[in-house]
């Protein structure tokens, strides 16, 4: 059975226009750069792997045991014990949940191919615990509560394996959650599948109405009009936002309010609007002074001082975190 | 095996882009210098190794074949290596055992990297592409295809050693006080990348975060182009290029190395994430050959790839110990090369760490960086008469490729 994709195996704007540009050297020479690639496609055998993958579309998971030294690898890539002659390992059916070895690192700044998905954990799962020598299984790690961050996937956190809902053999089949946040009834359900879990309606942390965060709202709300006034007068800042439109909400413990992105322009109004983006959450308003002051709300949103749904609302952060720069440099230059 | 010595060194100026070279002429740029600095021509040179990482940054497969004539190494014996961020020192390790083999008198060592010719269309920057590519060093099946960089396979590093060892590297305070000295540092060295920066540990705990919650950006390497060489020399052949050149040699007592398995786990022979076993054999080795200890040493260019790392690596090679390597700072360990004069030794029980900046000011250009920081090692050895260096390399995936050289400063 192929089980095929939509989407080609580079994206359709993964490619450079052709040109043979001069560039100043430090000398004050002048050098030509030419725009090129280096591609090459594969269609590769998965070969001795084809066992683990091809039990992945099949909503199972395999190691390799030896029969001698009762180690099992996981994911099953060898079938013959290194430690043992090579005596030949047997497949072995691993259970869909497991334990996470180490703390897993998050990844804020991805690498080209995978712009657009960050942040993103990936950390090593042990899943035959009761086997007296085991490899780790590398695991992509998602949550239900929103945003990943810190204080999440930590050593010896327990948790279900599960599958997308099309599995085609390859190592984005599956990934794992905490168990605690998968219900009662389908804990021991093989194989879970991710449209049985609720990704997009993550419950927002509730905020806390105190009178500190009342007067750093009123704080955080005049930085934020002065900077939406400083980026209609900033041809960088204008530039940043150029093709971005969003309208996201914001609650915080001193009042709510929307930000609202489009034409190149940034607006404060009052309020969460009836139709938004996203909903992100800050207990303490201040984390939008401190931006306005050049902080980053992309570190806001990493260190979980400002809480995000999705990794889509994500995005539009970094190019947020440019305008108080970008409006500096303008006005200041002006 | 015969005595092997470094008699001659030369490297680049280490820049974020040379749009006014290609890697041909950084090679040769470095290669002229050794000659010059071991007053040799390359006639007296018997052969040749390269450390060349990756065929996708210089954009060609087999891009030594490329250099063979214009480095003047036409007609002689190459050899090219490639063993991910750890290639600098296996390349010297090759040199080393050619002359202590016998196969040669005189070798050539020679290694650099052109990576930021690489482009994102996306982003409109090269980063991106520079960390994917170097992320092609996973494999297709189980771990490129989750994300895989550098940076969260060396942070999965500390995180685990950070679980194991909960009050150590987590400090951000104390990792920014070692960017500082590193940034002294890279000010000293007139080829350092970042020779002209000043950072302080406020600006590192509040630079952007690349990898949560251990990697700001002012807190990891560069991508550096540039190329470094060596010359590696026969003891006879030493000698005499000593007597011409009123240089005394930099003897190679003793080269440990060791790689661990690519698969993680627990137990048999799989890589432990807490650790880098790779970096604690290496040196065991290299100490027990050199028959010398941790302490003996004065002066070290640690690979360092990250500064967390940085801190368990000095663990691992025995200069702190396992789960207290903050004393680096915490002990005055660690001296701040802004407070030493150029010519003056570390006091007994101190270390100078990277003083040519390392990978974070210095510069890393992959496939000669370990030769780079053997440049410097050098350099300092000379200048502040420092009988013993130490030379690390590490590399691959999750630090699975560890090394380590004790040099000997000759009379």
């Amino acid at each position: 059975m192929t089980a095929h994709d939509s989407r080609s195996v580079l994206p359709p704007d993964y490619d450079l226009q052709r040109e043979y540009r001069e560039l100043e050297g430090r000398d004050g020479q002048t050098y030509l750069q030419f725009a090129t690639q280096m591609t090459t496609f594969y269609k590769q055998t998965y070969g001795e792997h084809s066992r683990f993958f091809l039990a992945l579309r099949a909503g199972r998971l395999i190691g390799a045991t030896c029969p001698r030294c009762k180690q099992v690898a996981v994911p099953a890539f060898t079938w013959h014990c290194p430690g043992c002659d090579f005596a030949e390992m047997q497949e072995i059916e691993l259970p869909h949940k497991g334990v996470l070895a180490h703390t897993a690192p998050i990844t804020i700044f991805p690498s080209s191919t995978f712009i657009g998905d960050a942040p993103f954990a990936r950390g090593y799962v042990d899943v035959a615990v009761d086997a007296p020598i085991a490899s780790f299984l590398p695991s992509r790690l998602r949550t239900t509560t929103g945003l990943v961050r810190p204080g999440i996937f930590v050593q010896g956190l327990e948790l279900k394996l599960v599958f997308e809902d099309e599995t085609v053999g390859c190592a984005r089949d599956i990934f794992w959650v905490p168990m605690s946040e998968v219900p009662l009834h389908l804990r021991d359900q093989q194989p879970l599948r991710a449209s049985e879990l609720d990704f997009a309606s993550p419950v927002p942390p509730a905020v806390t109405v105190a009178p500190p965060h009342v007067a750093a709202f009123g704080e955080a709300l005049a930085a934020l009009r002065g900077l939406a006034a400083d980026v209609a007068l900033s041809r960088r800042a204008r530039t940043d936002l150029a093709g971005q439109t969003s309208r996201m909400g914001v609650r915080t413990g001193g009042g709510d309010f929307t930000l609202v992105v489009a034409e190149g322009q940034l607006q404060v109004t009052d309020g969460v609007a009836a139709e938004v983006d996203a909903i992100v959450v800050a207990e303490d308003p201040s984390v939008f002074t401190r931006w306005v002051h050049d902080g980053s709300l992309t570190d806001a949103a990493v260190e979980g001082s400002l809480w995000l749904p999705h990794k889509e609302a994500f995005q539009l952060l970094p190019i947020l975190d440019r305008l108080p720069r970008s409006t500096r440099r303008d006005l200041r230059s002006s | 095996m015969r005595r092997v010595g470094i008699v001659g060194a030369g490297i680049t100026d280490c820049r974020s882009r040379w749009v006014e070279a290609t890697y041909w002429d950084l090679f040769q740029q470095a290669t002229r210098r050794a000659c010059q600095d071991a007053q040799i021509t390359t006639a007296e040179i018997d052969s040749v190794i390269y450390g060349i990482y990756n065929d996708i940054f210089e954009h060609q497969a087999i891009p030594e074949s490329s250099l063979t004539g214009i480095i003047g190494m036409a007609n002689k014996p190459g050899t090219r290596v490639t063993t991910g961020g750890a290639t600098g020192f296996y390349a010297m390790r090759m040199a080393a055992m050619e002359v202590a083999s016998g196969m040669s008198d005189v070798v050539l060592c020679i290694g650099g990297e052109k990576a930021t010719d690489c482009y994102d269309p996306r982003s409109k920057t090269a980063t991106p592409m520079v960390v994917d590519t170097i992320a092609k060093s996973w494999d297709p099946f189980y771990e490129y295809p989750l994300g895989a960089t550098a940076s969260d396979s060396y942070m999965q590093i500390c995180l685990a050693y950070n679980d194991a060892y909960p009050n150590d590297i987590g400090d951000p305070l104390v990792r920014a006080r070692i960017i500082e000295m590193l940034c002294h540092a890279g000010n000293r060295n007139p080829h350092a990348q970042r020779r002209l920066e000043t950072v302080t540990a406020e600006q590192v705990m509040s630079s952007r975060w690349i990898i949560a919650p251990f990697l700001r950006l002012l807190e990891t390497c560069m991508y550096t182009e540039g190329a470094g060489a060596l010359i590696f020399a026969c003891e006879e052949r030493a000698t005499e290029i000593s007597r011409r050149t009123g240089v005394p040699p930099v003897w190679v007592r003793g080269i440990g190395a060791a790689n661990e398995s690519y698969q993680a786990g627990r137990g048999g022979s799989y890589k432990r994430l807490h650790r880098i076993d790779s970096d604690r054999i290496a040196a065991e080795r290299a100490y027990a050959v050199a028959g010398v200890t941790a302490g003996d040493i004065g002066i070290i260019e640690l690979h360092d790839a990250f500064v967390a790392q940085l801190m368990v690596t000095m663990g691992e090679l025995g200069f702190v110990p396992i789960g207290q390597t903050r004393r680096l700072i915490d002990d005055g360990i660690m001296v701040d090369p802004k407070e030493l004069a150029d010519d003056a030794r570390p006091e007994a029980g101190r270390l100078l760490v990277n003083p040519s900046g390392g990978l974070i000011f210095g510069g890393h250009f992959v496939g000669g960086s370990n030769m780079f920081s053997t440049w410097s090692c050098r350099r300092e050895m000379l200048a502040r008469q420092i009988p013993l260096g130490l030379i690390h390399g590490t590399g691959a995936i999750n630090a699975c490729y560890g090394g380590a050289i004790v040099l000997e400063l000759g009379a």
